[in-house]
């Protein structure tokens, strides 16, 4: 297993070599790539000082100081936090994020701050103001969004692992563009406490590797209960071993279903790949059958109503007054709009209004409440499916990147490539997505789903797609 | 019932109000921070949640504060609702409040009564920052304290029983503990109309005077636009505290849309019937009781109990004191003497030294004749101060009396041999030579001499010298 032989290699090797390697290559590549937004390479290659003595003395963390890159939406102490945006430019977080103090607890170094959709609205990571991220596998492609930075940094060899963040798919998608591993934990798995508001009842940190058992890692170090996060819940944290443990002959045990509306209007090539996986994994004894979730119709609209409400929200903060990049007017409301106008992309304004406007008391009977209703619809589709089944498997994307660019000016056509990733947010359980494959030399991913808080049964379905795939 | 209420008679007034009080807690309702925002200087009490830096996230609503509000409600007869509520966000700007929205319940529980007045709803909320205007500072150290916002149905019928009814209301809720004490503030926005016409809402009033003094000019105001043949319309309007007016805020077609939404960053909360029955079980009895029971119970003045209730803690030190003693004589020392000795030495019972068993047992001095009245102020400032018991401090302070005639004979005829114009004058008519010799005899006792019994032989003896 790549990750655990990668700690395995550092207790022997130097760490502050293989620490200085990753900032060599990022100075190296990333003007092209920009996946980061701020670097912290002293504070890194401090630690990896510290944290080498500590492997000497055999008293190292369960990261052993490995690289990781953390999204720009989640808070870590001293670093500037931007959220991919004008308005944050020069905020800096005065906290940690919960996660990131358990990460920096368990001796992972954090080698920056990664590039993305501005405050995560986006699908392909182009609408940041610090310029688009580009796919490592070709830079004529999109990396996927909105965590693009995360992946695009892990896939160009630039960090070990990687934090982002998922809303409806912004670990997923981009995870699947750039032929890495990505994971939506179950809402409430992971403390959400340091991730900057987009919609707060969907979205939730999660993390990136390049396999399963990079992601069994870091899931054991970021999940649990937080007082500072309510929704949180208590969590096993015994994912290493259930990757660890779980065997060839185990892939008998999985009882996976596939639906139908995840293969609609998905690009033939993907389709293939995917259909050919899930009979690889029936050859090898999985209990493969087909399942219909009538619901899945709805998600798209639902999930935005439901994101422009919340995020409409959450942005209040940034008038420049509290939050943000303070422009000035003759009166507080144009100083506020100046703020806005200047200082935010076309995509922010267009969700802030439309969740003003969907929001607003004559209309809350009509839209909001509407939405929350049938979220409740698609969450009973899920419970009925893993009453019986294990696993949910298709791909994860309906389409291969597209080039930089191409959709920028079609927020509806941006907003569809979401179609099959937004729905295990609007029901709260975990999802993921790995590569399997490649369609015009790009990556295609495939994605699980697996009932709330089971996440040891991905794992597991992961591992298993893993081992069909070839993988060690 | 309604005090005053003849004099509005012909105005059919009703008045409702919303009233903000901060709760007792230590912590602020959905952060670790202090609530004691006012000793630290300007923005210091602070902390990511509280000033909602990006990424911050409430934590769940600080269990003291439920538990405060839901005894609040308990105690006006109020029922809970058995869904759970949710946490809203009401979205408006304002310097002072750093997420531009207010983290406000739905109502947790309604329905109750107190003097007479319905109580609609009584939901938790979250403190905004303070902003000075004229300086445009502003200082985040009070966001975040939890504060009961308690809605009156418009049963109010006068100014003045708006006055009496926040005043009791006031006092109940330090009776109950529930309140941040030191501020002894409250916020109050008022709904008043007349004459069946249009609401009028008057906001942020903050003081009972001023809520007052704001129907005073409302009242006043409405009659005289009415008088010119015009109408109310509906408005909110500002109180002015320098000049007691109200002035519009604004008209009602540009009312606030608060957009309210449920905190998606909170689980609803459910309050369980155990919980309920839990704090109804620890729940004081009002003052309005209280004040009923004494009266009848231990036959005293309405004036005595009122100085009785209007602490707690007195209260519950009088009946304890009572239990030993006879209840009247109690209720006036506890109302007069030590309360006079508390407020001067800037204390409570509960703070000072003094114990019930203190004021029964100088009340048995008294009526055993062995202490007089006088001295019993002496000894009750020194059992506040000391809390020394009371015989120890009658030896200490030679207290007893001296009632014994031989005794008290002796000095007399002692005051008479050295005094005899004084003896003189008496005996041709002069009554103030009587208490001139009676002064005396209580100097040569050091005040200890039993007055009545001092004057009996006194006069006695003067006569006899005849």
């Amino acid at each position: 297993m790549f990750t655990k032989d990668l700690i395995e290699d550092l207790s022997s090797n130097s760490l502050e070599e293989h620490i200085h390697k990753k900032i060599e290559e990022i100075q190296k590549k990333d003007k092209e790539i920009n996946s980061f937004i701020t670097l912290n390479i002293e504070d890194a290659q401090n630690s990896s000082k510290e944290i080498q003595k500590k492997i000497d003395k055999g008293i190292q963390g369960k990261l052993s100081g490995l690289a990781i890159s953390i999204k720009d939406n989640i808070a870590v102490s001293k670093l500037r936090m931007t959220c991919g945006s004008k308005v944050l430019e020069n905020y800096i977080a005065p906290y940690d994020a919960t996660i990131i103090n358990s990460i920096k607890k368990e001796d992972g170094i954090i080698i920056g701050k990664c590039n993305m959709d501005e405050f995560a609205c986006g699908s392909d990571g182009t609408s940041s103001y610090f310029g688009p991220t580009k796919n490592p596998r070709n830079i004529d492609y999109v990396p996927g969004g909105s965590s693009s930075g995360s992946a695009a940094s892990l896939a160009a060899g630039f960090t070990d692992l990687s934090i982002g963040s998922d809303t409806g798919g912004s670990i997923r998608c981009p995870a699947s563009f750039c032929g890495v591993y990505g994971f939506k934990p179950s809402y409430g798995l992971v403390s959400r406490y340091g991730l900057s508001d987009m919609a707060m009842s969907l979205e939730g940190p999660g993390p990136f590797a390049k396999d399963t058992y990079g992601i069994a890692l870091l899931l054991d170090i970021i999940s649990g209960k937080d007082p500072r996060d309510t929704v949180t819940v208590e969590s096993s944290k015994s994912y290493t071993k259930t990757v660890e443990n779980f065997k060839d002959q185990d892939i008998k045990n999985l009882k996976i279903a596939y639906a139908k509306e995840f293969f609609e209007g998905v690009d033939e090539k993907i389709k293939n790949i995917i259909l050919d996986k899930i009979s690889k994994l029936e050859s090898e004894g999985a209990k493969i059958e087909e399942v219909s979730l009538p619901n899945i119709k709805y998600a798209i609209p639902i999930y935005y109503l439901v994101v422009f409400s919340e995020f409409s929200s959450a942005m209040s903060k940034f008038d420049g007054f509290k939050y943000g990049h303070y422009v000035g007017g003759q009166d507080i409301v144009e100083a506020v709009s100046n703020t806005r106008e200047t200082s935010m992309g076309i995509e922010v304004k267009r969700r802030v209004l439309l969740g003003t406007f969907i929001t607003m008391e004559e209309f809350r009977g009509r839209w909001y409440t509407k939405a929350l209703k049938a979220r409740s619809a698609i969450k009973e589709d899920f419970k009925r499916i893993f009453n019986s089944y294990d696993l949910l498997i298709g791909p994860t994307m309906p389409t291969l990147p597209w080039k930089i660019g191409e959709r920028i000016s079609d927020p509806l056509s941006m907003y569809s490539s979401d179609i099959l990733t937004v729905s295990a947010n609007l029901a709260g359980i975990c999802a993921s997505s790995q590569p399997v494959g490649e369609a015009k030399g790009l990556p295609v991913g495939l994605q699980l789903h697996a009932d709330s808080l089971c996440e040891s049964k991905l794992l597991k379905g992961m591992r298993a797609v893993e081992l069909a795939c070839g993988g060690i | 019932m309604q005090l005053h209420e003849d004099k509005y008679k012909d105005l059919n007034l009703k008045i409702g109000l919303e009233i903000h009080v901060q709760l007792k807690t230590e912590q602020k309702i959905f952060c670790e921070c202090s609530t004691d925002y006012i000793n630290s200087s300007p923005n210091n009490n602070i902390c990511p949640i509280c000033t909602s830096q990006p990424g911050s996230k409430p934590m769940g609503v600080n269990e003291k504060a439920l538990e405060n509000l839901l005894k609040i409600g308990l105690f006006f007869g109020c029922k809970a609702y058995e869904k759970p509520f949710y946490v809203q966000r009401k979205h408006y700007f304002y310097p002072d409040l750093p997420s531009n929205y207010q983290r406000t319940s739905q109502p947790i529980l309604g329905d109750g009564n107190f003097m007479g007045v319905g109580i609609w709803e009584i939901h938790i909320e979250e403190d905004p920052g303070r902003y000075e205007l004229r300086e445009g500072k502003v200082d985040l150290n009070r966001c975040g304290v939890p504060l009961a916002e308690i809605v009156t149905a418009p049963d109010i019928k006068s100014p003045e029983y708006a006055r009496e009814f926040l005043r009791d209301l006031l006092l109940s809720l330090e009776y109950l503990g529930v309140i941040r004490g030191e501020s002894g503030s409250i916020r109050a926005d008022v709904n008043i109309s007349i004459m069946g016409g249009n609401r009028i809402e008057i906001k942020n009033v903050n003081s009972v005077k001023g809520v007052y003094k704001a129907l005073k000019y409302e009242i006043v105001r409405q009659k005289a636009v009415l008088q010119r043949g015009g109408t109310i319309t509906m408005e909110t309007r500002h109180f002015d505290e320098g000049s007691m007016i109200t002035k519009t805020l604004r008209k009602k077609e540009t009312v606030a849309d608060y957009r309210y939404i449920p905190d998606p960053d909170l689980v609803p909360i459910y309050i369980s019937p155990e919980k309920l029955q839990e704090i109804e079980s620890v729940l004081p009895e009002s003052p309005h009781n209280k004040k009923k029971r004494f009266m009848k119970e231990y036959s005293l003045g309405e004036e005595i109990v009122d100085a009785l209730i209007s602490d707690l803690y007195l209260s519950d030190f009088f009946e304890e004191s009572a239990k030993k003693s006879n209840p009247i004589e109690s209720g006036k020392w506890c109302a007069t003497e030590l309360k006079r000795r508390l407020n001067e030495k800037n204390l409570s019972v509960s703070t000072s030294k003094i114990t019930p068993k203190h004021i029964s047992d100088m009340i048995g001095f008294i009526e055993r004749g062995e202490l007089s009245v006088k001295n019993a102020k002496w000894i009750i400032e020194d059992a506040v101060d000391t809390g020394e018991d009371i015989t120890s401090l009658m030896d200490k302070k030679n207290f007893y009396q001296i009632s014994s005639e031989d005794t008290l004979l002796d000095i007399i005829e002692k005051v008479m041999g050295d005094n005899p114009k004084a003896v003189e004058d008496y005996k041709s008519g002069n009554e103030n030579a009587l208490h001139f010799l009676f002064g005396k005899v209580v100097n040569e006792t050091e005040g200890r001499a039993e007055p009545s019994k001092t004057i009996k032989l006194l006069k006695d003896k003067l006569c006899m010298v005849n």
